[in-house]
């Protein structure tokens, strides 16, 4: 069965794709959806197949069409989308593109919205956690007066992407500037809060079920937050309230929730309605969440699993290939490769 | 000192918290200390037990074992 897996990037914003890919291939041939030619994904060999998609800022038309286009070359049963930027529009189409013969297992519209950042306020205690006082803002007055009222320091985030911990007024407009010319308003300011991070990644299977999960403490993180080293650990109020999140809301598919955690109180940050980058820890301690759902979308039976070994280590690290370039050049042409 | 229990300590004397992930590297006394508490033993027998083995005066063995309980209160082991 093939399988298509978007989410190739793999810099210093890793994309959660490969590490999809990597939990799947043992079982299931996968072919990469990519956007830019320069995902290092589309050059790995992990996948069977790239292929470039259409931004998709372009629609939903567009998206259809290169799907049809693939359909017929591969034949994809099914297709796993791993970006926040791409989500809504699978979210929204999601019957449409079923109906294309690729099955999907993502949430349901209402779903999605209720864990976008500026909805998580009133999400948050339904489900036992506490949320960091926020505030939308869409110019540097209105961030201004903010600060005027919270103080410094405070975090200014993007709707989908980049957070900053900001000191003063003119990081604040750095950050500011920074996160609105690459995505646009609005802009977040939050409360900084303390404690741990810990990151649980799960999967629901769409009638209030958590079918498994595990939960991680980031040890080491490049300055985009993203992580170089982990430890699994174990904690109870975060499964507790992700079984919660799942049962409230039936949500299908996987979810990652980030957390910071100081004794028995859990500060939600976001709730990402997909795989985090780090997903193939997961799979590396025994919880294979890319396959229960790969087997969830396909009705397979899915038996829960929850159990995984604390102090596990994970390390991620840099690596070159080489390659031909005129692999770049077919890809960039063909949008294939 | 449910927090406490949950320590794992391996051949190298490295404590690992399985819920917070945070690991503490222990020396002998400190050891001997944790192990102490998980069997359920109050500060007075566990300075007097340190002070016998040791052969060290016990109000010695108080300021010691006191600040050490005192790290564990602010690791939130006990």
């Amino acid at each position: 069965m093939k399988i298509a897996v978007s989410g190739l990037n793999a810099t210093d914003n890793p994309a959660p794709g490969i590490g999809v890919a990597k939990s799947l291939i043992d079982e299931y041939d996968v072919i990469g959806l990519s956007y830019d030619a320069n995902e290092p994904g589309n050059y790995l060999e992990i996948t069977k197949k790239n292929y470039l998609m259409p931004y998709p800022s372009l629609g939903y038309e567009e998206l259809k069409n290169r799907l049809l286009e693939i359909k017929k070359k591969e034949d994809i049963k099914a297709l796993i989308p791993n970006l926040d930027a791409e989500l809504m529009l699978y979210v929204k189409y999601q019957k449409e593109i079923e109906d294309l013969g690729i099955k999907l297992f993502i949430p349901r519209e209402k779903n999605f919205e209720l864990r976008n950042k500026s909805s998580l306020s009133s999400l948050a205690p339904k489900i036992g956690l506490k949320y960091p006082e926020t505030f939308v803002v869409n110019t540097i007055s209105e961030m201004q007066k903010v600060a005027q009222k919270i103080g410094y320091p405070f975090m200014v985030k993007g709707n989908y992407y980049k957070a900053y911990k900001v000191y003063n007024f003119d990081s604040a407009c750095d950050a500011f500037y920074k996160i609105s010319n690459e995505w646009g308003f609005p802009i977040l300011i939050q409360k900084t809060v303390s404690g741990v991070e810990v990151n649980l990644v799960g999967v629901g299977d769409g009638e209030g079920e958590l079918k498994g999960a595990i939960v991680i403490k980031k040890l080491t993180t490049t300055t985009l937050g993203k992580v170089w080293t982990a430890i699994t650990i174990e904690n109870e109020n975060l499964l507790k309230t992700a079984k919660k999140f799942v049962e409230m809301t039936g949500w299908r598919g996987p979810f990652e929730l980030e957390c910071m955690a100081e004794g028995e109180n859990i500060n939600v940050i976001e709730i990402n309605p997909r795989f985090p980058a780090w997903i193939y820890f997961a799979t590396g301690v025994g919880v294979n969440l890319p396959k229960m759902v790969v087997k969830l979308m396909t009705g397979e039976k899915v038996n829960s699993n929850l159990d995984y070994p604390t102090g596990k280590l994970y390390v991620r690290f840099t690596d070159e290939t080489i390659v031909d370039f005129d692999k770049f050049k077919k890809l960039v042409t063909n949008k294939e490769l | 000192m449910q927090e406490l229990l949950k320590l794992v300590i391996d051949e190298n004397d490295i404590a690992f918290h399985p819920s917070t992930g945070n690991s503490y590297q222990l020396n002998d006394i400190a050891k001997e200390i944790i192990n102490f508490l998980k069997e359920g033993k109050d500060k007075d027998t566990i300075i007097e037990e340190i002070a016998r083995e040791y052969g060290k005066d016990r109000k010695e063995v108080y300021i010691d074992v006191s600040d050490f309980l005192n790290k564990l209160k602010i690791y939130g082991l006990i």
